[in-house]
């Protein structure tokens, strides 16, 4: 309450205590511009969740590869938050606890083939987070996804490197271990014909699937499907669990969209780009997927397809990078169809290899022209009218 | 933009690749290999030296007969001016790359398209060099030297570039440093581990071009770190409203 | 009354609101202040002028500012009692104007005492608009606008629509409903009274839909042909309660309405009034009272009870937490206005004003906010907007300095409702960039 009180010359305000504000007649108060309310998002947050729902796909990739893929995430993860480090220092910002550069290294080293020598996961986290994040003016201004610059800088720097797997769990002995992708092309290049599926042409040319695989899909065929009239083909359980040669953490697809499906309940990503791009290209591969390898029409193979390489790991990941997609819903939409597209043509056109980090780097130089063409129309809220 | 006088200006201030950004083409292309550099530069400092030196004879002699005839200086020069750049720019050129045939064809050959572009670099880099020297001539002697101080500065503020980007981009692209072979030396330096597994991706152009950029970034920074004011910055902030 | 089916407006979020105590919403008289501090600029336009000196007794009720020039309106006097100091004071917001500071004494004029009700149907509208200029009525809805002003331009005359709004826009803020609640029959009067001068076309009551239930029947009883008066239920998103965006949707809601094909209103005029200001109207108009205490809700966590109170302009905000409970711990923040656009004091001891719609305080932890990190672009910011404008872009242009360039990207239109910073997880303080930008604009534009 204000009382007056004789002061100097002439009544002064002064505030008396009163029983239940005593000791707050000064509060300090906290002064900022409106809003004073916030929502619950928060960047560092969607970074660590990302972070986070990558693990249990790395974890596969270290339980499968053994200590090559530890050693592969350690030492990505690892040069990545170095450099970023290093780049705080230099620039005096010190940017490591917003996360990003968690994620940048954890994308990398899950990229990378296990057992690839580790100046190849340091060069390209480097790379990623120095070249590609920091010297554009860090976090927020990358036009390229940091990850997916590293590792087509190492892809271009040290392919050979870059294509050589290991060996999935309980894999038959014998010929060196091959990615589904290459050894499809190989089998188509020179192989023997087979009927059905994709995964029969690779068994016919003597992919080695695990023996685990084989019980499975001999007590599935038997006990199930054998009352439809169907039968899966030997692979298919490697294939869907993820026991195949392959980047660390790339390979295991159930794992993979645990996670996403985290982020999307969370709203961490949104369901557009995914959604969109897988869409647009399982409909395109299995339409022509087909035709360059002379098996015809709708004969593409989708599941295949989707189950190798890292396209999953891309569409709920990488594509996402809010950093490098449009900023609209549509712009969103669009970018995921471009980046089907794109996909579909580097890895059956293009130079060997999945073709996923390269399309989404297209796109990511596709997307401030989407951009703005997607822009919303400002609707006249009567304000210039008062100006 | 004007040029500093001096040899030492066109080192650092005006240096061509790493400040003005002049003469791209060739520093993303011939920066493969140190040796390539090496004589790109030495091609790139014998025509330009020689355009320079030229046309600032060509120049005397027109003021010459123009105080001789009493007609207006400026108006009747300028077409010459241009003109003169591009003949000797060619002239020379077209030179070099004979001299570099007979001499050390297998350079020739790698250099390839590079040697006759050397002619577009000089043309720029050497109206660049006029650009300041608008006064008319008096003393001949004295603009001989300041055109050969100048042009002198550029070429090897062209060539230190050149070097700087070839040896990073060669040592960590291809794990080699190409030199000249004298004696017993076959002129291939091994660049120890790199060698082993150099990073490809640097060896292509886009390599280059992001060395280029480095370099760049390096002399801008430097630049800034003096408290100097690096003029003719490739790009402006031309979205100031 | 007809009601409509509810449109919706795109974008906005849903901040989180503090509920009121229960009996919260019944309104409480705030005790009468032993000091009064009265700024003679409560409205939006030139400050008025003073009329007392220190030492002057006055009435409750008095007039002790005089309007100066069109764009001004009168203040009186909410307390009986002697002006002690008249001198600069600076508000909460930041601009200084002369102020009078009254101490309690004396018996009141009006309050107590029975009223006498005036015959307004026999007024002229120019009549009616000059006893609401006397009283003081100002836009209570945050707009500030002299009413006088709003009602008396010439291009509104015959306008197709008045529209009440009560649709209530901050979270936490909840007078306005308890206003229609309590007095709909004076508000319908306000209504009508607005009505006459404007010689409108059709009348609407907007109201959030989660009060229609309880408020529509209220007011079909309050008018007495229930044709007069639609009522249009709009959903409670935020900031669906302001008055672009009610006007927005009212006109789109009759023209579907009306069937397709017709424009609605048609690119004939709106206006858009707060029902505190109605209520202003009424008791301007009926029982010859100025503007002298506001409906506030006083809220937040650190208010034991929150509530809704009637208070005298001039009253000392720190004392109205007394009223409600006390403060449940050393508040963090206080915020004069709603939480989502409300300014933020820096001390206890500023008035109530015209102006203030609620007193919101934050406990210490409320207070903190996050760090705020570069822009990831994640297109919250432009999903969040409901005028379809890009603020990551526009805040980009303004720190870049291209203001020029911002403005042609639609940075007039942004109403500073605080969607874009409410939904940013980088924690960008949005609208005060592009306040500034605006307040640049407006510079250069006058250079």
């Amino acid at each position: 309450m204000w009382t007056a009180c004789e002061a100097g010359n002439g009544w002064e305000l002064c505030a008396i205590m009163t029983e239940s504000n005593r000791g707050m007649a000064s509060p300090q108060l906290a002064v900022s511009p409106a809003p004073h309310v916030g929502g619950l998002a928060s960047s560092l947050r969607l970074n660590w969740s990302v972070a986070c729902c990558l693990l249990p796909a790395a974890a596969w990739g270290v339980f499968l590869f053994g200590v090559p893929a530890l050693e592969v995430l350690a030492v990505g993860v690892g040069t990545a938050l170095l450099a970023e480090l290093l780049t705080g220092l230099a620039w005096g910002r010190m940017t490591v606890r917003d996360g990003s550069a968690m994620v940048t290294g954890l994308m990398v080293g899950m990229l990378m083939p296990p057992g690839v020598p580790l100046y190849v996961p340091a060069a390209a986290s480097a790379f990623g987070i120095v070249v590609v994040k920091q010297s554009f003016g860090g976090l927020g201004r990358n036009w390229m996804n940091p990850a997916l610059g590293g590792v087509v800088f190492a892809l271009f720097s040290w392919s050979d490197a870059m294509s050589r797997w290991l060996p999935a769990r309980g894999a038959a002995e014998g010929a060196a271990a091959l990615s589904p992708l290459s050894a499809l092309r190989n089998a188509l290049a020179g192989g023997k014909a087979a009927h059905g599926g994709l995964l029969a042409l690779l068994g016919a040319n003597g992919y080695p699937w695990s023996a685990a695989d084989g019980r499975v899909v001999t007590w599935v065929n038997g006990h199930v499907l054998s009352i439809l009239g169907a039968s899966l083909p030997r692979g298919a359980f490697d294939m869907l669990v993820g026991n195949i040669p392959g980047g660390v953490g790339v390979v295991s697809v159930p794992l993979l969209l645990v996670g996403a499906a985290y982020l999307l309940a969370r709203s961490v990503i949104r369901w557009q780009v995914p959604l969109t791009y897988l869409v647009t290209f399982c409909v395109i591969a299995q339409l022509f997927g087909g035709l360059p390898m002379g098996r015809g029409w709708l004969a593409g193979g989708m599941l295949f397809q989707l189950f190798s390489g890292s396209l999953v790991l891309g569409a709920f990941f990488m594509a996402t990078d809010p950093v490098t997609s449009p900023l609209t819903r549509w712009g969103k939409l669009i970018y995921g169809v471009c980046l089907g597209i794109l996909t579909f043509f580097l890895r059956y056109f293009g130079a060997p290899g999945d073709g996923v980090p390269l399309a989404i780097l297209l796109g990511n130089c596709l997307a401030p022209l989407i951009d703005r063409s997607t822009r919303p129309r400002a609707r006249p809220s009567g304000k210039a009218a008062m100006a | 933009m004007t040029p500093s006088a001096g040899f030492t200006k066109g080192l650092f201030r005006d240096n061509p690749v790493a400040v003005t950004l002049i003469g791209l083409c060739p520093a993303a292309a011939v920066t493969g290999r140190v040796i390539d550099a090496l004589w790109m530069s030495v091609g790139l400092i014998f025509v330009l030296v020689l355009t320079r030196l030229s046309q600032t004879i060509l120049q005397a002699m027109l003021a010459l007969t123009e105080s001789a005839s009493q007609s207006s200086p400026s108006t009747e020069a300028r077409p010459f001016r241009w003109l003169g750049s591009l003949v000797f720019a060619s002239c020379f050129t077209a030179s070099f790359e004979l001299i570099l045939l007979a001499f050390v064809p297998d350079e020739s050959a790698s250099l390839g398209i590079y040697v006759p572009l050397i002619a577009v670099n000089c043309i720029v880099l050497e109206r660049f060099a006029a650009s300041g020297n608008r006064e008319p001539v008096r003393n001949i002697g004295r603009d001989i030297a300041k055109s050969l101080q100048e042009s002198g500065g550029l070429g090897v503020g062209f060539a230190i570039s050149l070097i700087a980007i070839s040896l990073v981009r060669e040592t960590l692209g291809s794990g080699t440093i190409t030199l000249f072979p004298i004696g017993s030396f076959a002129g291939t330096i091994e660049a120890g581990n790199v060698s082993l597994a150099p990073a490809r991706a640097l060896a292509y152009a886009g390599g280059g071009l992001l060395c280029l950029g480095y370099l760049a970034g390096a002399a801008r920074l430097l630049g800034r770190l003096k408290g100097r004011r690096l003029e003719g910055q490739g790009g402006t902030e031309a979205e100031r409203s | 009354m007809k009601k409509q089916r509810s449109f919706l407006m795109v974008g906005g979020v849903n901040p989180p609101s503090v509920k009121l105590s229960p009996g919260g919403e019944r309104i409480a008289n705030a005790s009468i202040p032993a000091f009064a501090l009265i700024p003679m600029l409560q409205h939006a336009g030139s400050p008025a002028v003073c009329l007392v000196r220190p030492g002057d007794r006055v009435q409750e009720g008095m007039l002790i500012g005089k309007a100066d020039g069109v764009r001004s309106a009168n203040v009186h006097a909410s307390i009986p009692g002697t002006v002690v100091r008249v001198e600069q004071a600076t508000g909460a917001d930041g601009t200084a104007s002369v102020s009078a500071l009254i101490e309690f004494g004396g018996e009141f004029a009006r309050t107590g005492k029975p009223r006498e009700r005036n015959e307004w149907e026999m007024l002229s509208p120019t009549d009616l608009l000059g006893r609401i200029h006397s009283s003081g009525v100002v836009g209570l809805g945050g707009g500030l606008l002299p009413t006088h002003l709003k009602l008396g331009r010439q291009a509104v005359h015959k306008a197709a629509f008045l529209i009440a709004n009560g649709v209530e826009c901050e979270p936490s803020l909840h007078a306005d409903v308890s206003l229609m609640r309590e007095k709909s029959r004076e508000i319908a009067v306000g209504m009508l009274i607005c009505k006459r001068i404007l010689e409108a076309e059709h009348l609407v009551l907007a109201i959030g839909q989660s009060h229609e239930e309880e408020l529509a029947p209220l007011f079909r009883e309050a008018f007495d042909d229930a044709a007069q008066c639609r009522i249009a239920a709009l959903p409670e998103r935020y900031p669906q309660g302001h008055e672009d965006l009610v006007r927005k949707s009212i006109i789109d809601l009759a023209a579907w309405a009306d069937g397709a094909g017709t424009p609605g209103a048609g690119g004939r005029e709106c206006v858009v009034l707060n029902v505190a200001t109605l209520f202003a109207v009424y008791e301007a108009v009926v029982l010859d009272r100025p503007l002298i205490e506001r409906f506030i809700t006083v809220t937040g966590s650190a208010v034991r009870r929150p509530g809704v109170l009637k208070v005298r302009i001039g009253t000392r905000v720190g004392d109205l937490f007394e009223e409600c409970g006390g403060l449940v711990e050393p508040p963090g923040k206080v915020v004069l206005g709603g939480p989502m656009r409300g300014v933020s004091v820096t001390s206890l001891d500023f008035p109530v004003t015209k102006g203030v719609s609620g007193i919101v305080a934050f406990t210490r932890s409320e207070a903190r906010t996050g760090p705020e990190v570069p822009c990831i672009r994640c297109g919250a910011c432009v999903e969040a907007c409901p005028w379809g404008l890009v603020p990551t872009r526009l805040h980009k242009l303004i720190a870049r300095g291209s203001i020029t360039a911002a403005l042609s990207e639609g940075l007039s239109q942004c109403t500073e409702c605080g969607c874009c910073a409410f939904a940013c997880p980088s924690r960008i303080p949005l609208v005060d960039s592009l306040r500034s930008g605006k307040r640049l604009g407006a510079l250069r534009h006058h250079d």
